[in-house]
C-alpha cells in the first residue's frame, strides 16, 4: 500500500513545494516593493510633468486601497491570488493577466531561442576546449571566461554599433521580422554560453579520465567520437539541471535587452511597473516567472533522468 | 581656479570625446548623401516616429497629463486655440472669443464645419462635456484639471457659442486652452469609459488612432476629412502622409542607430552626444524646440535649515560653477539660462549678474552665517551639524549629461564646504523623498504655456503642509509679497501691467537666491533629410505632421 501511494506522495510534495515557492515569492516581492520609498498614487496620476491635486490623490488612494494598512493590503492581495485573480494594473488600468498575456510570448521566445543558441555555443566551446592541443584549451578557456563576464548592456551596444550602424546587416531595434531577433538573442546567449561551457568542460575533462573512456579507446573509438557519444552525456547533466536557473537568468537579462532593442516583453513591463510602483503588475510578472521556473525545474529533472539512467532506476537521487 | 577642478573637467571632457570619436568612426560607413530635394510635397507613405519618452499609460491626455501624452495626442486631438510663432494666441477650433469686463464670463465662438472622426459633430455641447470631463475627479486628471480650475460652469448658448462662467478672472485661460492636455475629444468617445477612451481617444485631428500595441507602437492613420487646423497653418487639406507608426524606443543609442539605419524617420529626445555626432555627419536635420514654462533649474529648499538662511543660499550659488560643465557635457547644444522661465516665454526675466561665481564671497557668506568649523575633508559644520545638501535626482527625468552636470555641482560646491549628496533614484522614490521633505536641492521640470507657471511653482499655496501629497513649490518659497504679485498677475488682463507684475515676481524669486537656473527644458528632434515640412508647434513644442511628407 505504501508502495502504491509513493508516486502520489512525490507528486503532492512537489506540488506543495511549488505552492510554497510561489507564496514565498509573492510575499518577498510585496514587502520588497513597499520597503522602497515612493508613492504609487503619484505615479498613477501621470508621473513627470503632471502635478496631481490633493483630491485626485485621495481618490486614487481610496480607489486602489492604498490608504489601507500594509498588512490589510497584503491579505487582500493573497486573497485575490488564491482565486487566481492577478488584479488590475495601477498605471495601465487593465487586468494584469491581459498585460502579461500580451507580453509573455515575446519574452519566452527570446529566452528559449537564447537558451538553444547558448547550448549550441556551449557544446561547441566545451568540445573544442577539450580537444587535444594546448592552444585550443588556452584560447577556448579565455573565450569562455570573457563571454561569461560580458554585461548584457555592453554587448548589446557593441553589437548594434558593429552589425547595424557599421555593417548595416541587421536592424538595431525590433522590427517584427526574424532579423530583428538575431542581435537580442546573441546578446542574451553569449554570456550564458560562456558560463555553461565552463561548467561542461570541467565535467567533460573529468569524464575523459574515467575507465569507460579507456575501454572505448580500446574498442577503437576515435577521440572525437568518445567526446560526443560518451563524455558529453556526463558533462551535460549538471548543465541541464542549471537550465531552469538559466531561464530565470535570461528573463532578468531580458529587462536590459528588451529596453535596448525596443522589444515588447515581460522585462520591459517589469522595469516600467517597478518604476511606477505598479504593485499588481510587478507581482504578476514575478509570479509568472516563478511558475516558469518551477515548471522548468521539473522538466529538467525529467531530461536529466533521460540523460542519466541512474536517476530513473534508483528513484533516489541523493 | 584650483587645479583639481579643471582636472576633473578635463577628464570628463576627454572621456566623452573619446566615446564620441569611437562612435563617429563606426558611424562613418553609413553617412548617406544629404539630398535635400525641396520639391513639391509627395502624397502617401507612413512616417515612422521613434520616441524616447515613456510610453503613455493612457492616450487620452485628460487622464494624468504629462509630456509623452502631449507628444502623441497632438496628432489626433485639436485644441480650442493655438499660438503662432510670435506666441500670440490664434484661433483653432474656436474662431473667436470675448471676455466680460469683470473677467468672469468668456464667450467662445466655435467652428461649425468640424466633426469628430466618429461622426459626432463638434459643437458647444462637446466643449462643455470636455471641460466637465477634466473637472471630474474620476478622470484622474492633474495637468488639465489645474488648467480649468477657475471654470465654474459651461453654458451652451447655441451650437457654435459656449459661455464659460469663472469663479475668478483668469489671465492664463487662453494659454491653458492652447495646451494639449485640454484638447477636445468626442463626447461619445468619452462616454465609452476610461478603458476604451485611453486605448483610442477620438478627436478632430489630422490622424486617427488605429491600434496600440503595448510597448511596441501606436498606429495612426490619416483622417481623410481633415481640413482647417490652427490659424497659422497655411494649408487647409488633409495630411500628405497615409499614417504614422509611433514607436517606443527607450534607449537613446538604439534610437539613434535606428534613425541612421533608416528604420525610423524621426526621433525625439536626441541626446547631446548624438546631436554632436549628427551635426558632424551632416545627413540628418535637427529641430531644437525648447519646451515652454519653467526652465530647468535647481530649487533650493528654503523651508528648512540650512537654506532657510538667505546667506547660505547665496553662498551655494556663488560656489557652484555650471557654465563649463554645460558647455562640455552638452557639446554646445544647451544654452545657459539665467531665468526661472523658458527662453521661449516672452515674459521671461533673466538676470545674469545674480549668478556670478565667486568662491571667496561664498566662503565669507558661510563664515558670516556661522558655518565656521571644517572637517578633514573641508566640509563645514555649525554647532556640530555638517553642511549637508541632500539632492534626490530622478533618473527618469534627468538625462545622463544632466546627471554628470550635477556631479560637477557637487564638486564645485565642496570647495566652499558643502557636502552635496546626490541620490539617484527612480521616479516613485523621488516623489517619496520630496514629500518626506528629505531634500535641500532638487531639479523638477514643469511644462506649461505662459508665465502663470510661476504661480504654480512659487506661490505659497503650492506648499502642502502635511506630508501627504506632491507640492509644486519645491523651493518652499513663502513670501506674502510674491503671493500677492502672482495672484494679481493671474487676473490682470492688461498686457503691460501683467508683464510688469511678472517681472517683479521673477526679481523676487531670483534675487532671493531660491533657484539656480541651468538651461531651457531640452527638446531636440533629429530626422532624416527625406522628411520635410515638419515643424514643432509653438504651443508646447510637440511635432506637427499634418504638413509633413516623405521625399524620395
Amino acid at each position: 500500500m505504501a508502495r502504491a501511494s509513493r508516486p502520489l506522495r512525490t507528486f503532492a510534495l512537489r506540488l506543495g513545494g511549488a505552492v510554497f515557492v510561489l507564496w514565498a515569492v509573492a510575499t518577498l516581492t510585496f514587502f520588497a516593493i513597499h520597503l522602497v520609498p515612493g508613492d504609487p498614487a503619484q505615479a498613477i496620476l501621470g508621473g513627470p510633468g503632471s502635478q496631481a491635486s490633493q483630491e485626485a490623490l485621495d481618490r486614487v488612494r481610496a480607489d486602489y486601497g492604498l490608504d489601507q494598512p500594509l498588512l490589510a493590503q497584503y491579505a487582500a492581495m493573497l486573497g485575490r491570488l488564491v482565486t487566481g485573480d492577478l488584479g488590475t494594473s495601477y498605471s495601465l488600468k487593465t487586468p494584469v493577466a491581459a498585460v502579461i498575456g500580451g507580453q509573455l510570448v515575446g519574452t519566452l521566445t527570446l529566452a528559449l531561442l537564447a537558451l538553444v543558441v547558448a547550448w549550441a555555443l556551449a557544446i561547441g566551446l566545451a568540445l573544442w576546449s577539450t580537444a587535444p592541443g594546448r592552444t585550443a584549451r588556452a584560447v577556448s578557456g579565455a573565450v569562455e571566461l570573457t563571454a561569461a563576464a560580458l554585461p548584457h548592456f555592453w554587448l548589446a551596444t557593441v553589437l548594434i554599433a558593429v552589425f547595424s550602424t557599421g555593417l548595416g546587416w541587421l536592424p538595431p531595434v525590433a522590427n517584427g521580422a526574424a532579423s530583428g531577433l538575431v542581435l537580442p538573442v546573441i546578446t542574451l546567449a553569449v554570456p550564458l554560453a560562456g558560463f555553461l561551457a565552463q561548467l561542461m568542460r570541467e565535467h567533460l575533462l573529468d569524464a575523459l579520465e574515467q575507465p569507460f573512456t579507456v575501454s572505448a579507446l580500446a574498442r577503437g573509438e576515435t577521440g572525437a567520437g568518445i567526446r560526443l557519444r560518451h563524455a558529453l552525456r556526463h558533462a551535460a547533466i549538471p548543465a541541464v539541471h542549471l537550465s531552469g536557473w538559466a531561464v530565470g537568468y535570461l528573463i532578468s537579462g531580458a529587462v536590459v535587452v528588451e529596453t535596448i532593442f525596443a522589444r515588447p516583453g515581460l522585462g520591459r513591463t517589469l522595469l516600467r511597473a517597478t518604476e511606477l510602483r505598479d504593485v499588481p503588475v510587478v507581482m504578476g510578472v514575478v509570479l509568472v516567472v516563478a511558475v516558469v521556473y518551477v515548471v522548468l525545474t521539473v522538466v529538467t529533472d525529467v531530461v536529466a533522468g533521460v540523460a542519466d539512467p541512474r536517476l530513473r532506476r534508483g528513484g533516489s537521487t541523493a | 581656479m584650483p587645479a583639481s577642478r579643471s582636472r576633473r573637467r578635463l577628464a570628463a571632457l576627454a572621456a566623452s570625446s573619446i566615446a564620441a570619436v569611437a562612435l563617429a568612426a563606426l558611424a562613418g560607413c553609413t553617412a548617406a548623401d544629404p539630398s535635400t530635394s525641396s520639391g513639391a510635397p509627395t502624397e502617401g507613405g507612413t512616417l515612422v516616429y521613434a520616441t524616447g519618452d515613456a510610453e503613455p499609460s493612457c492616450l487620452d491626455p485628460h487622464v494624468g497629463g504629462n509630456y509623452p501624452q502631449a507628444l502623441i495626442a497632438g496628432q489626433y486631438l485639436e485644441s480650442l486655440v493655438s499660438l503662432d510663432e510670435s506666441r500670440e494666441v490664434v484661433p483653432w477650433l474656436a474662431t473667436g472669443w470675448t471676455v466680460s469686463d469683470d473677467g468672469l464670463t468668456w464667450e467662445f465662438t466655435l467652428r461649425d464645419d468640424v466633426s469628430f472622426t466618429d461622426g459626432t459633430p463638434f459643437d458647444a455641447a462637446a466643449v462643455k462635456a470636455n471641460i466637465e470631463h477634466l473637472q471630474d475627479p474620476a478622470t484622474q486628471s492633474s495637468t488639465g484639471y489645474l488648467a480649468v480650475g477657475k471654470i465654474a460652469s459651461v453654458e451652451v448658448v447655441s451650437d457654435t457659442v459656449a459661455r464659460l462662467h469663472l469663479t475668478a478672472p483668469d489671465s492664463a485661460l487662453l494659454e491653458s486652452f492652447a495646451q494639449p492636455w485640454t484638447a477636445i475629444q468626442s463626447p461619445a468617445g468619452i462616454a465609452r469609459g476610461m478603458d476604451a477612451n485611453c486605448q483610442a481617444p477620438i478627436g478632430t485631428g489630422p490622424f486617427v488612432v488605429e491600434e496600440w500595441v503595448a510597448q511596441d507602437h501606436v498606429s495612426l492613420v490619416r483622417n481623410d476629412d481633415y481640413h482647417g487646423g490652427p490659424a497659422d497653418r497655411g494649408r487647409d487639406d488633409a495630411a500628405y502622409l497615409d499614417g504614422i507608426e509611433w514607436r517606443f524606443i527607450p534607449d537613446s543609442a538604439s534610437r539613434y542607430a535606428a534613425l541612421q539605419a533608416g528604420e525610423v524617420d524621426i526621433i525625439d529626445n536626441a541626446q547631446p552626444d548624438t546631436l554632436a555626432q549628427a551635426d558632424e555627419g551632416g545627413a540628418l536635420v535637427e529641430i531644437d524646440a525648447p519646451r515652454p514654462g519653467a526652465s530647468n533649474r535647481l530649487e533650493l529648499n528654503a523651508g528648512q535649515a540650512p537654506f532657510d538662511d538667505e546667506r547660505v543660499r547665496e553662498a551655494f550659488i556663488r560656489a557652484v560653477d555650471v557654465n563649463d560643465g554645460i558647455d562640455s557635457l552638452f557639446f554646445g547644444t544647451a544654452e545657459r539660462s539665467y531665468s526661472a522661465l523658458s527662453s521661449v516665454e516672452p515674459l521671461a526675466y533673466a538676470d545674469e549678474s545674480l549668478f556670478g561665481t565667486d568662491l571667496d564671497a561664498a566662503n565669507a557668506l558661510l563664515d558670516e552665517a556661522g558655518w565656521t568649523e571644517r572637517d578633514a575633508d573641508g566640509i563645514r559644520s555649525k554647532d556640530g551639524v555638517p553642511l549637508v545638501l541632500r539632492f534626490p535626482v530622478s533618473t527618469n527625468q534627468s538625462i545622463p549629461a544632466e546627471q554628470s552636470l550635477f556631479e560637477q555641482v557637487q564638486a564645485t560646491a565642496k570647495e566652499a564646504g558643502f557636502d552635496v549628496r546626490i541620490e539617484p533614484v527612480d521616479l516613485s522614490s523621488w516623489y517619496g523623498a520630496l514629500f518626506a521633505n528629505e531634500y535641500e536641492l532638487v531639479s523638477a521640470p514643469y511644462t506649461k504655456i505662459g508665465p502663470d507657471v510661476l504661480r504654480i511653482l512659487y506661490h505659497s499655496d503650492s506648499i502642502t503642509p502635511a506630508p501627504s501629497g506632491y507640492f509644486a513649490n519645491l523651493a518652499q518659497l513663502s513670501d506674502p509679497q510674491l503671493d500677492a504679485l502672482l495672484t494679481e498677475a493671474a487676473s490682470e488682463s492688461e498686457p503691460a501691467a501683467r508683464a510688469a507684475l511678472y517681472e517683479q515676481a521673477q526679481q523676487i524669486i531670483l534675487g532671493g537666491f531660491h533657484a539656480l537656473p541651468l538651461y531651457d527644458q531640452q527638446n531636440h528632434f533629429l530626422h532624416s533629410a527625406g522628411l520635410q515640412g515638419v515643424r514643432a508647434m509653438p504651443t508646447v513644442s510637440t511635432p506637427w505632421f499634418a504638413d509633413a511628407w516623405l521625399a524620395g
